[in-house]
């Protein structure tokens, strides 16, 4: 029976939570609504959690490798579902932040912090989803009040279980489709691998995923570089009965010291050792500090924009240079090529590579911010999927005013972009003149049909089908004709403009017929069409 | 006398011409490197076929007029003892009103006696053509020409134009409209409103989205801006789209009534190798230049 546990265990539990997650994924992906795919629930758990289970340092102090994992996870988080994850995580490892171990009471306290900053992550919460599963479990576990971590984790995974199958009941569009929730359903992988993991199996890091040795490319920082991020400060310090009352050593206080001098504070005592984390501008102060109350055993300092690099070498943005930020900058979030130029030459400023059926992390939105370094950034993310995930990102920057145009649709992205007008007045007159715009457009697409739908519109898998939002307007032979159905459903003679985007399946030839027959339908609406190259949706159409 | 010169940047054609006694310079555009001068080089304006080829892909350029042909337009007339009255689009827009202003240096010494005038209109196309049409009517009820010099100061701030292009490529080539938003790379169905400003710059005030939005936009500015619309006649202009001028017409007519004095006008091919095809504007008397 294991009455506490430490890092090194909660390490392992996290592990075991991301592979038993990774091998099942593919059954919590095909938890979904929608016959189209989309931004699969499964994969956006698992890189999420993941991101903590492999990126986070080994370490027995509980406190330490739970705001570490749980630091990870906000960044590795894509997708709505990931974004609720890694705000579990986040309160779990702020439950933990001072604890060298834990017992189930303390454990529990911790899952209930993160019920409530889940709850705080999503502004308007929506019940029958991960969040009513998770907090149900919790709050069973917490009436159960088990003194053992096995019989906790019994608890929470019966409580996981039957709360999950409770969730058509609270979500008409999960009983529609005959479905569980598909974030539900993650995180009892999650829970069930946790367990495992408790029970003395050993994951390793390697098992869990993708954790690479550091190399650090001293480039990143040359000789007209300036120190932006500061130094990550490590140490082990034995007090010395020399210099204090070793038992009057105030932990509290050297804490609010470490605050005073740098951010990101973690710091522990173990009998004579104190362990320290801070991230600060100049590291000797801190050594000089410490060396009044003892002698190190070791030491590490990092130069943090070199460790930066290093992260966020991979995404394809140039690091954040020293020179002024500029006023204002725009990012938005699509795939495909074409699409990508099109932004490009509209003016935004970095486009995030993602969409539909591969949502960025939030530090891949992260690394576009911070690569714009304007001092407002307007974010489009074009997906009700990843307006999370940009909200989270903007959590974490500093000293940018970010302001996320929740753009659902590219088509909605489009409309506003092409419109951004900086003259229109200060931030917030721009942030309100630009929800106004997205208000008036209609984004129709067309996109092949995964599976055989009951309802309004028969949906034969094969078929192509005409869309806005949830709502299935046709259901064609060919995208063409679905195209075409879709703008007489949606009267497209009444709207001035519409701009279509031909996707990457798109038939050229066809697409160009396609064109002149809607032209000569419409004669007063003015038609426009795009090589957009975006995968999934062979056309998407953006009504104005 | 007193003799009037225009210039076919202010959309007036021969014939109208004749009608208030204007004399015409014709400013060039090249296409391949050939100069071709309106109305000297061709007599009628095939404006279909002009605008057709800039929609192929042809990109013409503009030059200015030298000092020898401004000489050659002014001296027979100020030789035989006539003033001259030049009424021309902006100077804000070209270099041909400093060879312009060597040309009527050189004709003072020569001349001491005699006296070219000139009238800024601060405009082109529909902009210079409503005031050069107005300064014509003064001319033709026998106004001195001190009275047309005096009229001028005042009342050329008292004529607006408003008008979007289809194509943003012709004005980013040419560089001549400020304040076109940075982000506008390209412009599929965004029409930039861009209107004539009191130095004779065009500047761009916003956009639309879409052609019929960009209408209403030009028909607000008329409601809002307009003086004594009803009185005065309206300008319509269009490079080569006569359907969306005639909608903007029935459009004004809905607003003003149908006994509106509304003028349709065909953008020159030099002007309009500047903005393009398919642009369109209304020219109009007005409270001031802009709101």
């Amino acid at each position: 029976m294991t009455k506490t546990i430490d890092g090194l265990m909660y390490l392992n539990m996290l592990r075991g939570g991301a592979g038993n997650l990774g091998a099942n994924r593919t059954a919590v992906n095909d938890l979904n609504v929608f016959p189209i795919p989309d931004g699969d629930t499964g994969d956006n758990m698992y890189m999420t959690i993941n991101a903590g289970a492999s990126k986070t340092a080994e370490s027995p102090l509980l406190g330490e490798v739970a705001m570490h994992a749980a630091r990870e996870m906000l960044l590795g988080a894509r997708g709505n579902s990931g974004v609720i994850l890694s705000r579990i995580f986040a309160g779990i490892g702020k439950g933990l932040e001072s604890e060298q171990k834990a017992d189930t009471a303390r454990f529990i306290y911790a899952l209930q912090q993160g019920v409530k900053e889940a709850y705080r992550a999503v502004s308007t919460p929506v019940e029958g989803t991960i969040l009513t599963v998770y907090r149900e479990a919790v709050e069973y576990a917490t009436r159960r009040n088990a003194d053992s971590f096995e019989a906790l984790f019994d608890d929470l995974l019966t409580e996981l279980a039957a709360s999950l199958e409770r969730t058509p009941d609270l979500l008409d569009v999960l009983k529609n489709a005959g479905v569980v929730d598909s974030g539900g359903a993650g995180f009892v992988y999650i829970a069930e691998g946790m367990k495992a993991a408790l029970a003395g199996l050993e994951f390793g890091a390697e098992a869990a995923g993708t954790a690479h040795p550091k190399s650090v490319n001293l480039d990143a920082f040359t000789e007209d570089s300036e120190l932006e991020y500061g130094y990550c400060t490590e140490f082990l310090l034995r007090l010395q009965r020399s210099k204090i009352d070793i038992d009057g050593f105030d932990l509290n206080a050297f804490i609010g010291w470490l605050n005073s001098v740098g951010d990101s504070v973690v710091a522990f005592r173990e009998g004579t050792i104190v362990k320290g984390h801070v991230h600060t501008m100049k590291p000797g102060d801190i050594l000089n500090h410490c060396q009044q109350y003892g002698e190190f055993l070791t030491t590490k300092i990092e130069n943090m924009t070199l460790q930066h690099n290093e992260a966020h070498g991979s995404t394809g943005f140039k690091p954040k240079n020293s020179k002024p930020k500029k006023p204002y900058g725009i990012v938005t979030v699509a795939a495909g090529e074409g699409l990508k130029e099109i932004f490009t030459s509209l003016g935004v400023d970095a486009v995030v590579d993602g969409g539909q059926c591969m949502n960025p992390s939030a530090q891949d939105m992260l690394d576009a911010y911070e690569a714009v370094g304007a001092e407002t950034i307007y974010v489009f993310p074009n997906n009700s999927n990843i307006v999370m995930t940009a909200e989270q990102a903007a959590e974490m920057t500093q000293n940018t005013d970010i302001r996320i145009i929740k753009t659902k649709t590219v088509g909605e992205g489009y409309a506003a972009i092409s419109m951004f007008d900086i003259t229109v007045g200060d931030t917030d007159a721009v942030t309100a003149y630009l929800n106004e715009i997205i208000e008036g457009v209609v984004t129709g697409i067309v996109s092949v049909a995964s599976r055989d739908v009951e309802g309004a519109v028969e949906v034969v898998k094969g078929d192509y089908i005409g869309f806005v939002g949830d709502d299935i307007y046709v259901d064609e032979p060919t995208p063409e004709q679905a195209m075409l159905g879709l703008c007489e459903k949606l009267r497209a003679g009444s709207y001035d403009v519409m701009l279509i985007l031909a996707g990457e399946n798109a038939d050229a030839e066809k697409a160009a017929q396609m064109y002149e027959t809607l032209k000569q339908q419409y004669r007063r609406t003015e038609i426009i069409m795009l090589q957009g190259d975006q995968p999934i949706y062979d056309y998407i159409m953006i009504l104005e | 006398m007193l003799v009037l010169f225009t210039d076919t940047d202010t959309d007036l054609t021969p014939a109208a011409a004749k009608e208030y006694g204007y004399h015409l310079i014709s400013m060039p555009y090249a296409i391949d490197g050939e100069n071709i001068y309106p109305y000297e080089d061709f007599d009628e304006f095939d404006a279909h076929a002009f605008y057709d080829k800039l929609r192929s892909g042809v990109l013409p350029t503009t030059s200015a007029i030298s000092t020898q042909r401004y000489i050659d337009y002014f001296e027979p007339f100020l030789k035989n003892g006539d003033d001259i009255l030049y009424v021309h689009f902006s100077r804000t827009m070209t270099a041909t009103f400093d060879n312009m202003d060597k040309a009527i240096q050189e004709l003072k010494t020569k001349y001491p006696d005699r006296t070219v005038y000139t009238i800024d209109t601060k405009g082109i196309t529909l902009m210079s053509l409503i005031i050069v049409k107005a300064i014509g009517d003064l001319y033709k009820q026998g106004k001195s020409i001190e009275e047309i010099m005096e009229w001028s100061k005042t009342e050329i701030g008292h004529y607006a134009c408003y008008f979007f292009a289809d194509d943003l490529k012709f004005f980013r080539r040419s560089g001549r409209v400020s304040g076109l938003a940075g982000t506008m790379g390209t412009l599929l169905g965004i029409r930039p409103i861009i209107y004539m400003n009191e130095e004779g710059k065009m500047v761009s005030v916003g956009k639309e989205k879409g052609r019929i939005k960009a209408m209403e936009r030009l028909v607000s500015y008329v409601e809002e801006l307009g003086d004594d619309v009803k009185n005065h006649p309206v300008l319509i202009g269009n490079a080569d789209a006569p359907e969306i001028a005639e909608e903007i017409g029935a459009m004004l007519k809905e607003k003003f009534g149908d006994d509106l004095m509304i003028e349709y006008i065909s953008v020159n091919p030099t002007a309009g190798s500047h903005c393009g095809p398919d642009t369109v504007g209304v020219g109009f008397r007005s409270k001031a230049r802009s709101l």
